[in-house]
């Protein structure tokens, strides 16, 4: 069972600003389990983006699609985290 | 058939019969004195004050000290029906009402929920949740959240007690200002009286201390200056030297409930055989300026406050005062207590210790007058040493005054707006009314 650091993260969101109960935290669980509605799901992905310092482009993770799984959302994170990072150094390779 | 003369002799007879008292079954707050009973009427009675210094720093403004009275209070400890995040006042309004909720023993069975109503105040609602909202969008540029408008509604706190609470009845937010929660609490009791509900969850919350709203209270000029090493000093109440108030933030909430249902639910008296109830409520507007208070406004209202008790003056025990601690607005009080009453009633005003909670003040005033009547006791007005020498009135100062017997007291609350609005409350040792 994944314990990333990821997976750790936004389960503390859930469970500390969500009240979401830690027992429904899991990788496999879809973002419609978790007891939000699609409002309260939007703002989750917002605390997700502000946590990570990234965003989500809509076509990865749209929040209405709650079929998708945290472990799925982690996956989109790491992603992205890494496609930022690559962003930032990008301009500095351009003019190596 | 003339409805207009019909309307003419419903509204004369309201103004002379007495309608009944409401129970309060229960009541819970958050504020800067303390979130227990005990708390409370330690700060209450010993004159305590929570005020504090605050440096007020905002990038193009000179830095500035301000008195503030702030809960210790973690909003983010209240799960909200809905999930959402809520505003820090909501958080509190929330954790008030549960506790008065289960002081009074109201659960989800205990009433029938289309006569719940949720009656609720705020002057300024969601202004502090704007104010981070804007610096985020501003300063950081950083996006607005999904859930910002519904944080920031004035109803918000409304809305949130509603789901919490499951209420069918009613879910109105009044928003007149300092008087807010003073005027929810008494058009519950109406509605109460009048038949539309058996029930109420009533009370008021502020909690806007943010830079950008505690700046805008600093440009007004209303807040003292908090002296150098004794800032808890600031607020001083009919004081000679009083130079205004201190800002505050908290919430109170009482469960209002028709005797009738009281007693078909089982509940008992408060204990050793005494309830306590809401006995009379007026509201009115001064009509004469938008900040300058008007004693002849303030004297119909409490005088339309004790014909709604059905009690005269004479048996009022004391007067817990709006007071501000500004120039005009005492002065206007003082000058209007003294019209109804004499210059023998005594009179607190607690506002030197929890500070100024705007909207919530009125509910926040109402408990700390219950448990005056509680204790059969007036609580000092902390930091007056000497009352202003214009001002004939037994303000109650130094230590409490004991008052045995004490049966009815008055709540004032008067807002910007000209709005004024007075709360009976009494205590009843005989259950079988």
């Amino acid at each position: 069972m994944s314990t990333s650091p990821t997976f750790n993260s936004i389960a503390r969101i859930l469970e500390n600003d969500f009240h979401v109960e830690a027992k429904l935290v899991a990788p496999q669980t879809a973002l419609a389990d978790l007891g939000l509605d699609s409002l309260a799901l939007m703002e989750f992905v917002f605390a997700v983006e502000d946590a990570f310092h990234l965003r989500i482009p809509e076509d990865r993770l749209d929040p209405r699609e709650a079929g998708i799984t945290l472990q799925r959302l982690c996956e989109v994170i790491d992603a992205e985290s890494a496609a930022t990072v690559g962003a930032v150094h990008a301009p500095e390779a351009a003019h190596a | 058939m003339s409805s207009g003369v019909e309307h003419a002799v419903i509204a004369a007879s309201a103004q002379r019969i007495a309608a009944p008292p409401v129970r309060v079954s229960g009541i819970g707050f958050v504020t800067p004195i303390g979130r227990t009973l005990e708390a409370f009427d330690d700060a209450l009675f010993h004159g305590r004050s929570a005020v504090r210094s605050n440096t007020l720093a905002i990038p193009g403004m000179d830095s500035v000290e301000i008195p503030v009275a702030a809960c210790d209070f973690d909003s983010n400890g209240v799960r909200s029906t809905s999930r959402l995040p809520l505003d820090r006042g909501t958080a509190m309004a929330l954790a008030a009402a549960q506790d008065a909720a289960a002081q009074a023993g109201l659960t989800r069975d205990s009433v029938d929920p289309e006569r719940l109503g949720i009656f609720w105040g705020s002057g300024l609602a969601g202004a502090g949740s704007f104010d981070n909202t804007t610096q985020a969008l501003y300063a950081e540029q950083r996006r607005m959240r999904p859930t910002t408008v519904l944080t920031v509604m004035p109803n918000a706190a409304v809305a949130e007690l509603a789901l919490h609470f499951g209420a069918h009845g009613a879910a109105i937010a009044y928003a007149c200002a300092c008087a807010s929660s003073a005027v929810a609490i008494g058009e519950a009791m109406r509605a109460i009286r009048g038949g539309w509900i058996d029930v109420a969850i009533v009370g008021g919350h502020d909690a806007m201390l943010t830079p950008g709203v505690m700046a805008s209270w600093q440009a007004m000029r209303v807040m003292a200056a908090p002296p150098a090493g004794a800032p808890e000093t600031a607020c001083r109440p009919f004081s000679g030297d009083r130079a205004g108030f201190a800002l505050g933030e908290g919430a109170a909430a009482l469960v209002l409930e028709s005797e009738a249902h009281a007693r078909s639910r089982g509940v008992a008296d408060a204990g050793e055989g005494t309830s306590y109830v809401l006995a009379g409520y007026a509201t009115n507007c001064d009509g004469t300026h938008i900040t300058n208070p008007d004693s002849a406004g303030q004297v119909r209202a409490m005088r339309a406050a004790l014909r709604d008790a059905g009690i005269d003056a004479t048996q009022i025990g004391h007067v817990n005062a709006h007071g501000t601690a500004t120039i005009a607005g005492d002065a206007a009080e003082a000058a209007s207590v003294r019209e109804v009453f004499g210059s023998a009633m005594p009179v607190c005003a607690t506002k030197a210790i929890h500070g100024h909670v705007l909207g919530g003040g009125g509910a926040i005033e109402l408990v700390a007058t219950l448990r005056a009547l509680a204790h059969e006791a007036v609580p000092p007005i902390a930091n007056l040493r000497e009352p202003d020498a214009a001002f004939d009135l037994a303000f109650v100062r130094g230590e409490a005054r004991a008052m045995p017997g004490m049966r009815w007291a008055m709540s004032n609350s008067f807002a910007f707006g000209g709005i004024n609005a007075v709360l009976v409350a009494g205590r009843i040792d005989a259950p079988s009314r």
